[in-house]
């Protein structure tokens, strides 16, 4: 890490950021460490489907599904089970890891559009049971009032344990993806008949790729409970799924950290725009477009490609 | 599950009879969203906000020329005026973009979505709008001691029509067999020295007039409203997946499917009835991923 | 070490292969020649598991290996470099050998460690032994043709195979290109020990880098043996080196 810290100029950024972060309760109103505490579980959220769509080149059409159902489960458990509320953080994730894999196992034999499309009505499938099923989830109108653990209720408690979370989350991801399984996981992406031919087991990798996004999903499923103490199923609706797309192509999806900016430009924008006007998605739709036409790389896609980045790799024995 | 005990051949028939009239719907939305993508290749996510689009001007168009007349008109204006709507997008946005993959594709008409659907809050405003259909089409006639409303027969008599029409339009006119032809091969048709850009356009404003025509026909049978559009592109994309992508029959088998099964759901577990279709569809793409019939890709 | 017999695959009712038989010994180069359309590559996709065989059996080392899937052919030991230019078109030359390598040393589920300490001296070598070091950090997919067909054989490679394929390993090169990828063979034979399968176009690399060559028409093997013997053989003349176009 050390290394990595004095090649990448971007590092530098990252731990002044994270500095600034650590004292930001103390620095700004209560309103800002809340904004602070939702970019940062989108951004979890965010990079969590880049794993899978930016480096994995699988079409999850559907992902806010995971992030819908560790949020639900987390919050049912608290609501029904009557265990310490820690389990139910516990069991968010792990119940959309757990999705994940019933979802890929259906999916992953397919290509591209194919598999995309099939994601997404299976994911709606699970969000058709939750809008129904009053008597459990509450129906449309969700579950408010979920009592979290005591010691990170507060806002700015709620701030510590988001922050805390998500940097494990995204240190976990980061070694992820530069480990032997992630070169692989992008080697499929980019030729996955060739990957197959080098001795690669394509599905169980994009399988087990699939799994662990799911489960860091519903780590910021969890995290979104404990920030906003309430669900509802429009957390898991195939319009916010598109919406993290963009955040990742925004930020630059062949990038790590491109996801998080993304994320955090979007709800930082949201949240200006929306003093303004109450036309916030024909705003978005704008600069979606615009995207495309002009940055198809997203902006840490277009600063990488201005600068291009050393990829040394010395001669040492492994 | 205690409505089960109380379903009669009768009620079974008139719920069949419904679910075959949206049935119709779900059809002629979802055949102009396989025709855009068979032959374009575009997954188009803003098919559902041209329905709503067609769905809040034939209201306006009806209310505005006034009486039965203004129904009959309607339903031909707010077809073409979405049409227009999307040859414009086609001709100044779209077209740029064909040589991108379609991941950007779709999150482009995501963008459209999101353009239209906050367009119709600014001219509609949020309130509902309903319609009611010319008196020729009101009330419903006896089915076995059960109602049956007439415009839902009305829409029952339309579908095979349109049917045929897109058939003909597909397989007897030069312009549906330059699509065909281009779904298969651009460079081959662009070699013969036709204009592929504008066989493109032509398809794509044809597809999305087939939307507005769906949200013509559904505005007398239910609130028109924002988020319409979320509804029916979902439930059209599956359609066309069940179906084969681009495949106008598979586009007629898929609504089938999707609005029988909706309107069994409503007769036996009415709570969950909208669980039904997406049942059906995952139990058909389980068992045929690529859907039931040849895909034209 | 491997050796075909009798295998078929039909595609409905094409058959693209009929009766294809092939044996290659150990630190052997076997060429197959054929005219376009004789079913040589569709024999190598059955070899490697692209395919499945519609009949007839493929023997590799004792073991039958027909019908495997394409990753379980290759941790037997036996590697495929593409007549087109296939590569992860996104990663650096270095990354695309050393992906192979990971593959091969089953350390592709390794989650945590960083992949840019692992294999990193057996990819240099690959790199080196094929000429690929000075391009090694490029982006694969902006490679010139030349360059790309190399990175094709360094993956293989990477893969440490027992048995080479090489499905027109010269195809779209230039004459100093070809004249180094035959030295290229040569040294993979010689110095490494490598068994290579391969088809080609080109009958002065086959004369020049094969002990045995197997001619395929219409999806059959109708000539086998050394390259003297098959270069006699009347039924080859005829079928395919007879043709005055070819002269």
């Amino acid at each position: 890490m050390l290394e990595n810290i004095k090649n990448h100029r971007g590092l530098w950024v990252v731990a002044g950021l994270a500095l600034l972060l650590a004292f930001w309760p103390s620095l700004v109103p209560r309103f800002y460490v809340y904004l602070v505490s939702l970019m940062l579980v989108t951004g979890l959220l965010a990079t969590s489907l880049n794993l899978v769509l930016g480096f994995g080149g699988l079409y999850q059409f559907h992902h806010a599904v995971f992030y819908g159902v560790g949020a639900y489960g987390a919050a049912l458990m608290i609501k029904w089970s009557g265990l310490s509320p820690w389990w139910g953080l516990l069991v968010g994730p792990l119940a959309a890891a757990l999705l994940s894999l019933v979802i890929g196992i259906i999916c992953v034999r397919l290509s591209q559009l194919y598999y995309g499309m099939l994601q997404i009505s299976l994911g709606s499938l699970v969000w058709a049971i939750v809008f129904r099923w009053y008597s459990f989830t509450g129906g449309d109108d969700g579950i408010h009032g979920i009592a979290v653990p005591g010691a990170i209720a507060s806002v700015s408690g709620a701030y510590w344990f988001t922050l805390a979370v998500t940097a494990a989350c995204l240190l976990v991801m980061y070694l992820v993806i530069n480990s032997p399984f992630g070169r692989v996981l992008m080697a499929t992406r980019d030729n996955s008949e060739r990957a197959e031919m080098i001795g690669v087991h394509l599905i169980g990798h994009q399988l087990i790729a699939l799994v662990i996004a799911g489960f860091f999903g519903g780590v910021a499923g969890v995290l979104f409970v404990v920030v906003e103490g309430s669900v509802f199923p429009d957390m898991m609706f195939w319009t916010l799924s598109l919406e993290i797309l963009v955040m990742c192509l925004l930020g630059g999806w062949f990038t790590f950290m491109g996801p998080m900016l993304g994320a955090a430009m979007m709800v930082g924008l949201r949240t200006v725009v929306g003093i303004y006007t109450e036309y916030w998605t024909l705003v978005l739709g704008v600069i979606l477009m615009l995207l495309i036409f002009f940055l198809p790389q997203g902006v840490l896609g277009f600063i990488g490609a201005k600068r291009t980045p050393a990829m040394a790799h010395s001669r040492r024995e492994d | 599950m205690d409505a089960t005990s109380h379903i009669t051949l009768a009620s079974l028939a008139q719920q069949v009879l419904v679910g075959l009239s949206r049935t119709t719907i779900l059809f002629i939305v979802s055949s102009g969203l396989s025709l855009i993508l068979g032959v374009l290749r575009i997954p188009n996510l803003s098919h559902g906000s041209l329905y709503m689009i067609g769905a809040f001007v034939t209201y306006s168009a009806a209310v505005f020329i006034g009486g039965s007349t203004g129904f009959w008109l309607a339903l031909i204006i707010a077809p073409a005026v979405v049409a227009l709507l999307s040859l414009a997008v086609e001709r100044g946005l779209l077209r740029f973009l064909y040589d991108r993959e379609h991941l950007m594709l779709l999150l482009f008409t995501f963008a459209l979505t999101l353009v239209f659907g906050d367009l119709v809050k600014l001219i509609w405003g949020s309130d509902y709008r309903s319609l009611t259909a010319p008196p020729l089409l009101q009330g419903s006639f006896d089915l076995a001691g059960l109602p049956f409303p007439r415009y839902n027969l009305f829409l029952l008599l339309l579908g095979p029509l349109v049917a045929l029409g897109l058939w003909l339009l597909t397989n007897k006119t030069k312009i549906g067999k330059l699509a065909k032809a281009a779904a298969v091969d651009r460079e081959m048709v662009a070699a013969m020295g036709i204009n592929v850009s504008w066989v493109f356009a032509a398809v794509f404003c044809i597809g999305c007039f087939l939307a507005g025509l769906g949200g013509a026909l559904v505005a007398p049978t239910q609130n028109i409203t924002q988020g319409m559009d979320h509804t029916i592109i979902m439930e059209a994309f599956l359609i066309v997946i069940i179906g084969g992508l681009g495949n106008m029959w598979g586009a007629l088998l898929g609504a089938l499917i999707f609005g029988l099964t909706d309107a069994i759901g409503i007769l036996v577990w009415p709570q969950f009835a909208i669980v039904f279709p997406y049942v059906a569809v995952v139990v058909v793409l389980v068992f045929r991923p690529k859907g039931l019939l040849q895909s034209t890709w | 070490m491997l050796s075909v017999r009798g295998l078929k695959k039909y595609f409905g009712h094409f058959k693209a292969v009929s009766d294809a038989n092939l044996t290659v010994n150990q630190g052997e180069v076997v060429a197959v020649i054929g005219p376009n359309g004789a079913g040589k590559t569709t024999l190598f996709r059955l070899i490697s598991g692209q395919l499945k065989p519609s009949g007839g059996e493929i023997i590799f080392k004792g073991r039958p290996i027909g019908g495997l899937a394409p990753h379980q052919v290759c941790r037997r030991g036996i590697s495929l470099s593409y007549q087109v230019v296939s590569v992860f078109g996104r990663m650096s030359v270095f990354e695309n050998v050393q992906v192979a390598v990971l593959a091969r040393r089953r350390q592709v589920h390794r989650l945590f460690t960083p992949a840019r300490r692992l294999a990193v001296d057996e990819t240099w070598e690959i790199l080196e032994s094929v000429g690929l070091q000075d391009r090694a950090q490029a982006v694969s997919g902006s490679l010139s043709h030349g360059d790309g067909k190399l990175l094709e054989m360094a993956i293989a490679l990477g893969n440490r195979p027992e048995l080479l394929i090489m499905d027109e390993p010269t195809a779209g090169m230039s004459p100093e290109e070809t004249q180094a990828t035959i030295e290229l063979i040569r040294r993979l034979t010689q110095k490494m020990g490598l068994t290579i399968l391969l088809c080609e176009h080109d009958m002065e690399l086959v004369f020049s880098v094969a002990d045995r060559i197997m001619v395929m028409q219409s999806g059959r093997t109708i000539a086998e043996g050394a390259c003297d013997q098959v270069r006699c053989n009347q039924q080859v003349q005829q079928a395919y080196l007879g043709e005055p176009a070819d002269a």
